[in-house]
């Protein structure tokens, strides 16, 4: 806790003195240190006026305990005061003795009961305000049946000053303070608590306004979200159709121009034996013939290696067995030599299979061409429906992601399916490209 | 080396060889000018197919001398072939398998060879081209021979995964390996480079020293040293 309690706060310009509002705001934030203050000082009032009968002090000391309670219990506090005012009354106690004694006068205890009205006007419903408000006015009005002679205070009041006192001067006198007291009390609760309401009614209006946009904002990432899954789906769908497209022409190519070309070889590797078998040196015209089936046999062979060299550029049949065997194609083929290891427990989509292959190829390429290296790794695993592979090599490093290069290409490639493409190549090497790759387009 | 000739007639007999042939290929068009050449060899193609199930009734059937058989078949055009070829040399090791691919890829023929070497070839598809050549391999393979393609030797040569041991031979002895690799035999080889047959086991010898193996006196196990010992 801060303190002294008056200390200074920020003031609004116009408002009281700092220290004024420090008192103010403490005891705002301490509400059960505020009630208890004010029932010390309650007490300490009623105290002086106990002299007349100690019952005073039982009786206001009932009352003033219920103050700690009327802002949590308000309505229980109110009845056990109204109780206690009650038997006061019946009582008829009175503060003070002597002359004044034989009838029931307030004492300083009671202004609790016009606290906790206050207190149930703030914090309970009008209905319920009302009801102790009419309790208030029905317990006032047997006060003033009840009231004893007056007060030196009260005769002045009711006669304004005249020395003698009519009986009905002093009940009306006497009704008119309870009334106006249970008015006030009920007045300046029923106030804090309408404030309180509209407080509350425009609390809940702004909160249905930041609802309303929320939902707003709600609907919209759904289906910004919706979008973006379809959008998904038909790229998987487009990237998958791609790759069984190109096995497709690359089984074309081998069941079409490949075979077509093939046999055509045959044959004319066919002619042309026939033509050296029946050999007649001294014909020009068979010379000129065999030179062209020859330069055609040729032709043929050095086209069914082209054509083969092409459709692997398209799909490696290899793929078709598995991304461990065309890795196993690759790798023996490398000039640089490359231990591989694949642990794949579920064969990813094609596409992906494809995506790895080629990535993995143009890597080996690099390494063969750029990096001094003597030997290389490649190592493929799934996990978790996630196909990861590392390739590296013990060459010079170096190698950087530069827009239109090798491997920013590669990294274009395997981001079409939202994977991963990371180079660590420090000079002097060595060099490490890891790959992610979802299982499916 | 890929484009080298096989040298024709190592093994062709004095009287013309009749052998009773399987062809199993898809494409017709292949099949068809596959059987033809056979027959005008003199040859006697028994069946022709297109899948692996009719070559495996049909060597199943005929008990042939050699099938020879196309790598990429129905159902999958993958590997089926190569299935069948290791099924029939597992089911009938009388008959000799010749295998021939689009592609070559050396652990397809190390898979092709394992077990026993004998009888069985892998060879691009592009060689029937060189038709002699081409028959005079079907003819090897008929025998108990043992072909591959140039191309897979190439391949394990040209890869260096041993590279630190293949540094150590001489240019000459990298063409033996080679034609070793291939199946000839030491007179085959010593035709093909002229030199003679004592040359010819003095490389083969320091080879098999170079590269930490034993020497044997069968061809065919020397090939499967060879592979093996290149692909591990």
């Amino acid at each position: 806790m801060r303190w002294p309690p008056w200390r200074k706060v920020a003031s609004r310009a116009g408002a009281y003195p700092g220290y004024v509002r420090g008192v103010w705001t403490w005891l705002r934030s301490h509400p059960r240190e505020a009630d208890l203050a004010l029932a010390a000082c309650i007490m300490l009032a009623t105290y002086g006026q106990a002299r007349a009968d100690p019952l005073i002090l039982v009786v206001g000391a009932a009352l003033v305990a219920t103050l700690p309670a009327r802002r949590k219990y308000p309505v229980q506090a109110f009845a056990a005061a109204l109780v206690v005012a009650a038997i006061q009354i019946l009582l008829g106690l009175a503060p003070v003795g002597g002359y004044y004694a034989g009838g029931w006068q307030p004492s300083d205890a009671d202004i609790a009961i016009a606290i906790l009205l206050f207190s149930l006007a703030a914090h309970r419903s009008r209905r319920a305000s009302l009801i102790g408000l009419g309790l208030c006015l029905v317990l006032s009005a047997v006060a003033v049946v009840r009231w004893g002679p007056a007060h030196p205070l009260m005769r002045t009041i009711a006669t304004g000053g005249a020395q003698s006192v009519s009986p009905n001067g002093l009940a009306l006198a006497a009704a008119g303070l309870l009334c106006s007291v249970c008015l006030t009390a009920w007045v300046l609760g029923d106030t804090v608590a309408y404030r309180q309401r509209v407080t509350y009614l425009a609390a809940l209006e702004q909160r249905a306004t930041r609802l309303e946009a929320e939902r707003d904002a709600q609907a919209r990432i759904a289906a910004a979200a919706e979008r973006s899954r379809e959008l998904q789906e038909r790229r998987a769908l487009a990237v998958e159709d791609g790759a069984a497209r190109l096995r497709r022409i690359e089984r074309d190519l081998h069941d079409g121009a490949q075979v077509r070309l093939a046999a055509l070889a045959l044959t004319l590797g066919e002619v042309k034996e026939n033509l050296e078998a029946a050999d007649h040196p001294d014909d020009d015209d068979q010379a000129r013939t065999m030179m062209l089936i020859t330069a055609a046999h040729r032709n043929a062979k050095e086209t069914l290696v082209e054509l083969r060299d092409l459709a692997r550029g398209i799909h490696p049949a290899a793929l078709d067995r598995g991304l461990d065997a065309a890795l196993g194609v690759l790798a023996e083929s490398s000039a640089v030599p490359v231990t591989l290891t694949v642990t794949i427990t579920e064969r990813p989509s094609a596409a992906i299979e494809a995506i790895a292959y080629f990535c993995a190829a143009e890597l080996l390429a690099n390494i063969t061409k750029h990096s001094n290296a003597t030997k290389a790794t490649i190592a493929a695993a799934d996990s978790g429906g996630e196909l990861g592979m590392t390739v590296s090599d013990d060459g010079t490093g170096g190698a950087r992601v530069v827009p239109g290069g090798g491997l920013h290409g590669l990294r274009e490639r395997v981001q079409t399916v939202d994977g991963q493409l990371v180079v660590a190549s420090p000079p002097g090497g060595p060099t490490t490209v890891t790959i992610r790759l979802p299982g499916h387009a | 080396m890929a484009g080298q000739q096989l040298p024709a007639g190592e093994t062709a007999p004095s009287k013309p060889l009749r052998l009773r042939i399987v062809i199993a290929e898809d494409a017709a068009i292949m099949r068809d000018g596959l059987t033809q050449t056979l027959l005008r060899r003199g040859h006697v193609v028994v069946a022709a197919v297109a899948d692996p199930a009719a070559l495996l009734e049909a060597v199943a059937q005929h008990e042939p001398d050699v099938a020879v058989v196309d790598v990429r078949m129905p159902p999958t055009h993958t590997d089926e072939g190569l299935r069948a070829a290791r099924e029939i040399r597992a089911g009938h090791p009388s008959v000799g398998v010749l295998v021939f691919s689009q592609y070559i890829e050396a652990q397809s023929a190390a898979e092709l060879f394992a077990g026993y070497p004998a009888g069985v070839g892998y060879l691009l598809k592009d060689r029937v081209a060189d038709v002699s050549d081409f028959i005079d391999a079907i003819g090897r393979v008929a025998q108990g021979g043992t072909v591959l393609d140039p191309e897979v030797v190439s391949r394990l040569l040209g890869a260096s995964r041993k590279a630190d041991a293949l540094a150590t031979l001489t240019a000459r002895e990298r063409e033996v390996l080679a034609l070793i690799a291939e199946g000839r035999s030491n007179t085959a080889i010593a035709e093909t480079l002229y030199i003679t047959g004592g040359v010819v086991e003095k490389h083969i010898a320091s080879i098999f020293a170079k590269l930490g193996l034993a020497p044997s006196d069968n061809d065919n196990r020397r090939v499967i040293a060879a592979i093996k010992y290149l692909e591990s």
